[in-house]
């Protein structure tokens, strides 16, 4: 028990270190060809046969002690990523709606709300707006149109 | 329908069997798609670049739906039977609407992704999360060279469009309601002359019109 909790304590203080609060989050591309890169042969040793979805993270999940130490590392990484840029997106009308009233003049949940965020500088938004917004991606999505 | 494919894939299943692995192309918006059929077969996407291509035309909206399709596909083959397609289903309505081709491998004659091509999957997820594309439907449409028998092709690129579509939606949060997936088989060979050519293998994803609306907290709806 003790020994859980302190691989748990452990996992958490290097998920911290190598993707502070701060980070940005990386492309849904990035984060899953790192995956792809760092587990190749665990994949293909533990989990073949498994579709890319839910059952490759349970597959993940239920062998992830056996698997190759930069294999496990991504894991967290690349989980962590991917649903912290989920959720940004699901969020960014909760999280940015003062901030777009305050800036924009309005509180469009749509493609609007996106070009308001991205015309106004970051400076001018509140904390929590622009690391949601950080969090989307789409300020790097845009460069890369 | 389902059962249909699931009974001819049985009885094509050795033929099938034959195959070698199976790739996948999505294809992209036509004029695009024309420039870039030369490049390498595992090109790296630039999901913003797919993002315009896909919101590059504008349109309002398809009355074809993908069970309608679907059932066009299987109608050709009853119709117009042969080891080859006699004709080829053209769907008119699908012509100028914006599109993308991109390129999936898959285990050998599976409907499980490669990891190989994970990269390609995340980033048509982030082209799908672009803002310009919210609210907007899209038609995962699987398409199979000629290798293996008709019906059977139906089904296997049904269910490798289906497993595009799944993945898009976990882990990548796509909205399922969004996407709809549908297996073409051989019935639209791309190169008919050359009907097991590679170029022949591919999956469109195709902008079908807005589908969701915003209201001013956020709350979606069907666009009136």
């Amino acid at each position: 028990m003790i020994k859980e909790t302190s691989l748990i304590c452990a996992l958490w203080l290097v998920l911290a270190a190598v993707f502070p609060a701060n980070a940005q989050t990386m492309s849904y591309a990035d984060a899953i060809s790192q995956l792809a890169a760092a587990c190749r042969n665990d994949i293909e040793k533990y989990c073949k046969g498994v579709p890319l979805g839910p059952r490759l993270k349970t597959c993940f999940d239920t062998n992830g002690a056996r698997m190759s130490p930069q294999c496990q590392q991504a894991r967290g990484i690349v989980y962590t990523s991917i649903s912290r840029r989920a959720a940004a997106q699901r969020n960014i009308g909760d999280a940015c709606n003062a901030d777009i009233a305050r800036l924009c003049g309005t509180s469009h949940a749509d493609a609007h709300l996106v070009e308001c965020l991205l015309s106004v500088s970051p400076a001018a938004m509140s904390s929590q707006c622009n690391q949601t917004f950080t969090d989307t991606g789409w300020r790097t999505e845009r460069a890369r149109q | 329908m389902q059962s249909d494919i699931h009974r001819y894939r049985l009885a094509y299943g050795k033929g099938a069997a034959m195959k070698s692995h199976y790739i996948f192309v999505v294809a992209a918006a036509l004029i695009f798609w024309a420039a870039v059929t030369g490049a390498p077969a595992q090109q790296q996407i630039n999901s913003g670049q797919m993002a315009t291509s896909l919101a590059a035309v504008s349109n309002t909206g398809l009355s074809l739906t993908g069970a309608q399709m679907r059932q066009a596909v299987l109608d050709n083959i009853h119709n117009y039977p042969g080891a080859l397609p006699p004709h080829p289903l053209t769907f008119p309505q699908l012509e100028n609407l914006a599109q993308f081709v991109v390129e999936v491998d898959f285990d050998f004659n599976s409907a499980v992704i490669r990891p190989s091509s994970y990269r390609t999957i995340g980033a048509i997820a982030d082209a799908l999360h672009n803002p310009i594309l919210l609210g907007y439907g899209f038609l995962v449409i699987g398409h199979t060279d000629s290798v293996g028998g008709r019906q059977f092709n139906v089904g296997l690129s049904q269910r490798r469009a289906e497993a595009i579509r799944d993945a898009l939606i976990d882990p990548f949060n796509v909205n399922p309601a969004v996407l709809d997936a549908v297996g073409m088989g051989e019935e639209q060979l791309r190169d008919p002359a050359h009907p097991t050519s590679g170029v022949n293998r591919r999956v469109q994803l195709v902008n079908v019109g807005k589908k969701f609306c915003f209201g001013r907290s956020g709350e979606q709806f069907v666009c009136p």
